[in-house]
């Protein structure tokens, strides 16, 4: 099941509808908060993409000077550029400077007492909006299940950013699946009423209604509601030249 | 107003930890029973009820089930399928929260035919939730209690949120799935029964009936023989029972050899 769009349109209407004067930065924070609580790091950041690419630091688990320019300084790159760019979790257990892959981030970092990180890709539908990052003073990594966890924080701090799904969505899938829900029913009843008339079983019966629907390139919901409302007969269904309508 | 923010922000992260919970258990549930489908397993654990159903109330307003957390569940909603009453057919219609802490009790006059055969079944309580979204009205979620009990905010609180949940999962379930078809995975996820569909048709040639004469003929029959509807259904389909229509009697059919 898509955790993530659930998590999303839930946490949205909540923030819509639930709960007045909605802060998103406020509960963004909340979410750094629990993480650092919650699992084995030391602090957290949400960073999120600008419309022209860069990325934007916007929420972390304390407004101390040594967290807050973990994350600024990652303009150009660090874990939390690749991990937008590539929408995949970026994991360094040991930062050593020199480092070749972010040349001036690994140096900071370490002088800022951080030695492992940790970065999880905040993505929606194939979009990556963001990254949540995650910073430990020792080396190693997040135990699998606290990676888990760590990511489920992040598709939270993701629907808190993204839009309302348009209630005109909601109306019209919910519509497409009445309509499906309606189809199908009308489906097994005609083979139902075939299954009886041809003393077969019901995969049979079905086989006969998709060969006529084919037959006469119509669909199979027409037939079958034309075989219900007894418009065809089933006889005519299987022998469509001895009666029933000219096809 | 320093104190309306902090109370904004407490509930925004209680709700966060209640709807954390719900997703935990959904992951938990899904690896552990994938056979049976999580929504109405996880909907019963999470709001601390015995028993869930989840039905479907389609434009055509032909009940129908999506899935249930036991047995008992599932049979109350047959019952209430099999009379056109009960509390989802009301939360669905009236898209209000129906509450009755004590079926049968003092002054509860709903359902004449439901009330007596529910509690019958076990029911004492039951809350149906009206499963929403915006304007989309999908169906309600149902949760029963085997003992009296009044529900208390906080379990209010959660029984809408995952009201709120399941509408969402069902609606990304049948995302993406051709036009005119229930998606596959919403069929993985749900029990969708259409046996007495598959039953309807066939009785309907056995006594020359409309189609929805003989699902009327079917729960009646159910309800005079006291017997589910799917059970029925399931005898009609192995043939083991057939409508007769000289007389309007339903005949059991004996084989000599299986």
């Amino acid at each position: 099941m898509a955790r993530e769009s659930i998590l999303v349109d839930t946490l949205v209407e909540l923030a819509d509808n639930l709960v007045d004067n909605f802060d998103v930065i406020d509960v963004l924070n909340l979410l750094c908060e629990r993480c650092v609580e919650a699992l084995d790091v030391d602090a957290a950041g949400v960073m999120l993409s600008s419309p022209t690419g860069e990325l934007q630091f916007i929420a972390s688990s304390s407004e101390s000077m040594r967290v807050l320019e973990l994350f600024q300084i990652q303009a150009d790159e660090g874990p939390c550029v690749d991990c937008a760019s590539t929408g995949q979790p970026v994991v360094s257990e040991s930062l050593t400077a020199p480092d070749e892959r972010w040349p001036r981030f690994t140096p900071r970092a370490i002088a800022q007492g951080f030695h492992s990180v940790h970065s999880l890709p905040m993505r929606l539908r194939g979009r990556t909006i963001g990254a949540l990052n995650l910073f430990r003073v020792e080396t190693g990594v997040i135990a699998d299940e606290g990676a888990h966890m760590a990511q489920g924080l992040a598709d939270v701090a993701t629907i808190t950013i993204l839009q309302h799904r348009s209630a005109l969505d909601a109306t019209t899938l919910n519509a497409q699946l009445s309509h499906a829900l309606n189809s199908r029913i009308i489906i097994e009843q005609a083979k139902g009423m075939v299954a009886q008339t041809l003393n077969c079983d019901m995969d049979h019966a079905f086989a006969q209604l998709r060969k006529f629907a084919r037959d006469h390139n119509q669909g199979i919901t027409l037939v079958a509601s034309m075989v219900v409302g007894r418009e065809i007969t089933v006889s005519s269904l299987v022998n469509p030249a001895t009666e029933g309508p000219a096809s | 107003m320093l104190a309306g923010r902090v109370a904004s922000r407490t509930k925004a992260l209680v709700a966060t930890e209640r709807l954390l919970e719900i997703f935990g258990l959904l992951a938990r549930h899904t690896h552990a029973t994938p056979a049976r489908g999580s929504l109405c397993s996880v909907a019963a654990e999470f709001t601390k009820f015995d028993g869930a159903n989840i039905a479907l109330f389609p434009e055509s307003k032909q009940l129908t089930a999506l899935c249930s957390s036991n047995a008992a569940s599932q049979s109350l909603l047959e019952l209430e399928i099999t009379l056109g009453e009960g509390p989802t057919t009301d939360a669905c219609e009236s898209d209000n929260v129906v509450c009755v802490t004590r079926l049968g009790g003092e002054g509860e006059t709903r359902w004449l035919s439901y009330a007596p055969l529910a509690m019958a079944n076990g029911a004492t309580s039951v809350y149906a939730f009206p499963i929403t979204i915006g304007a989309a009205r999908l169906g309600a979620l149902t949760l029963f209690r085997w003992e009296s009990g009044e529900l208390s905010e906080e379990q209010e609180a959660d029984a809408y949120l995952m009201a709120s949940v399941v509408a969402r999962a069902i609606l990304d379930l049948q995302a993406g799935a051709p036009r005119g078809s229930i998606a596959t995975q919403l069929e993985r996820e749900a029990h969708f029964s259409f046996t007495v569909h598959q039953a309807a048709g066939m009785v309907a040639v056995q006594g020359s009936l409309s189609v929805s004469d003989a699902l009327v003929a079917l729960r009646a029959h159910s309800f005079a023989t006291n017997q589910g509807l799917s059970e029925l259904a399931a005898r009609v389909v192995t043939r083991r029972i057939r409508y007769e229509a000289r007389d309007g009697v339903w005949y059991e059919v004996y084989r000599s050899s299986e």
